[in-house]
């Protein structure tokens, strides 16, 4: 694999997806709901612990969850699905390339433009609650951005993965939100009602959130957050107990990391195994 | 330069291209023909890597299987449609420059040879389909490859849009440059080739020189010859004379249908006998006509 290839296509890759309008928009919105969380979140005094960057930074958490895995989802099922679709794929394919150079190239342009708009997001905020005054701890904070960089890494690998199982754009887009339904949306109830149906343990619980990206993403974020961790109920108590503060916020990283590498293998190796007339 | 051994490929139970064999030296332009499905660009497709395929394809000498990257190297490819990601001209001539490792002085000189240039900064999606065509082939020559592979290049376009491409391929071909490629046009090939390969179900089943095609196949050209109206019979009887028996009335003067080679000797005919010939068209064989003419012969 040519770095200089993948590179050329990281930058061309970023630099077509930031003039999409659809990335404008989401990018727009995302800066948007972060001001408004960041005035709102300023506007009272010391609320359940958090001040300043961490009361900022928890509210934040709800807007990530909702945005970054609906776009770093969407964004990956439609990359390559598209260029297939359209037959841009196979041109490029019939230049010096590799299938991994195109792979990884797509992969690293996306993702720092869904780290850029990330970025935007957090960066308004964080400058935002700097002007205010400031308070509670810009490191945290700085943690919780990275966790989200993480999870739109964990999705879009996770998106990759559906595209390159879709010949087609819109079936792929139509799976991912699907999928967005399923770990953002329905992962709290369905965590619940599995655990009221089977009548689940304590730790099962556990193990069925760690499944989740998202829950992931937001056990630990909390924990970054809040230095009580009872605030995560039961089962957070139960995990610090078991893991310890550190231990459990490393498994929680390591996870994420997991979710990011595995779908992405996944993701390669079918892509890799495209027939050529596949592509 | 070129060369195909065997090669076979299938969809699913659809035989593409079955047990092509071919050569095509350096600096030799040579015409892929055939109706539509004949296998002409998945022929095309495999030589450029694009499809798995059974059998051997070599380009200078290079296993394109074995060396995907070095073969692809040496070939500038025009498709027939091109796609393009939404970006300005300029930016995919770098971006494509880049991958080929070329100087970006080499992107200004594309642009002008293409005339492209005052489009540079618009988006592909921009562009009209003749364009978009002359990108792709702005491209095809960043690098300067030896071989151009062309499928079907002029398809899309226009009259006056396929003479400029056409002129621009002709330039490239004069260069030395090998060049393999496929076509409808029986005039794009008379132009361009210098040996035609005609395909059929998979198969090549006929070669001959362009300008010996028409003769290989008795194939004839309709020469319209307009005249006034007290000359036609007697311009008439002087051509079924001479030795032009496929002449009929058309109303506005004759219509001769001749072998290609003769058309300058029968205009010479009736000049020589004193018939003024007030305008002549020449109507060329299409490929159907092709088609038809390799199926009555048997081939």
């Amino acid at each position: 694999m040519d770095i200089k290839n993948v590179l050329l296509i990281m930058r061309k890759e970023a630099a077509e997806s930031l003039k999409n309008r659809w990335f404008i928009l989401y990018t727009g919105c995302f800066s948007a709901l972060a001001l408004l969380v960041l005035l709102i979140a300023t506007s009272g005094t010391n609320i359940a612990g958090f001040t300043g960057y961490g009361r900022t930074a928890a509210s934040l958490i709800n807007l990530v969850l909702l945005f970054v895995p609906l776009i770093a989802l969407i964004t990956g099922g439609i990359s390559i699905a598209s260029e297939r679709e359209n037959g841009t794929l196979s041109y490029l394919l019939s230049h010096p390339v590799t299938k991994s150079e195109v792979f990884f190239g797509k992969y690293l342009g996306l993702l720092i433009v869904i780290w850029f708009s990330i970025s935007i997001g957090f960066g308004i905020a964080g400058v935002g609650v700097a002007l205010r005054g400031g308070g509670g701890d810009v490191t945290n904070y700085l943690i919780t951005a990275l966790l989200s960089a993480l999870l739109a890494a964990s999705l879009l690998g996770v998106g990759f993965m559906v595209s390159a199982f879709s010949t087609k754009a819109s079936k792929a887009i139509g799976i991912c939100v699907f999928l967005w339904l399923f770990f953002i949306v329905l992962g709290d109830l369905g965590i619940m009602g599995t655990t009221v149906v089977l009548d689940l343990g304590i730790r099962q619980v556990l193990i069925l959130a760690l499944l989740n990206p998202g829950e992931v993403f937001k056990i630990a974020s909390v924990l970054v957050l809040s230095p009580r961790f009872e605030i995560l109920g039961p089962v957070g108590v139960y995990a610090v107990r078991t893991f310890g503060r550190e231990g459990i916020f490393y498994l929680l990283f390591s996870i994420m990391a997991l979710w990011t590498l595995v779908p992405l293998l996944l993701a390669y190796t079918v892509f890799s195994r495209l027939r050529k007339e596949e592509l | 330069m070129i060369e195909v051994r065997g090669v076979t490929k299938s969809f699913g139970s659809v035989l593409a291209v079955d047990g092509v064999t071919l050569d095509v030296e350096q600096g030799q332009a040579v015409a892929l023909l055939g109706a539509n499905g004949a296998g002409k660009s998945t022929l095309l497709k495999c030589i450029l890597g694009l499809l798995d395929y059974s059998g051997v394809i070599t380009v200078d000498g290079r296993d394109v299987n074995d060396n995907p990257k070095q073969t692809k190297s040496l070939i500038g490819y025009v498709p027939q449609e091109p796609e393009f990601y939404d970006i300005r001209t300029r930016d995919i001539l770098r971006f494509f420059a880049s991958i080929r490792r070329v100087k970006n002085e080499r992107i200004d000189h594309v642009l002008e040879l293409t005339g492209l240039k005052e489009h540079e900064l618009k988006s592909t999606t921009e562009l009209s389909g003749g364009m978009r065509q002359r990108l792709s082939f702005a491209i095809a020559l960043l690098s300067e490859p030896p071989v151009l592979i062309l499928d079907e290049p002029t398809s899309n376009l226009d009259a006056q849009a396929r003479k400029d491409f056409l002129t621009l391929v002709c330039t490239y071909k004069n260069e030395g440059k090998t060049v393999l490629f496929s076509s409808h046009r029986l005039d794009e090939v008379d132009l361009l080739a210098d040996r035609a390969l005609f395909m059929r179900a998979g198969k090549v089943i006929l070669e001959a020189k362009p300008e010996n095609l028409g003769e290989t196949l008795g194939l004839k050209v309709k020469i319209n010859l307009n005249m006034a109206e007290e000359s036609v019979d007697r311009a008439m009887s002087l051509l079924l004379e001479g030795g032009f028996p496929g002449v009929t009335k058309n109303g506005a003067g004759l219509d001769v249908e001749i072998e290609s080679s003769r058309r300058m000797a029968l205009i010479k005919k009736l000049i020589e006998s004193g018939i003024e010939l007030w305008d002549f068209s020449v109507d060329e064989p299409t490929m159907e006509d092709l088609v038809k003419q390799i199926e009555e012969n048997g081939y």
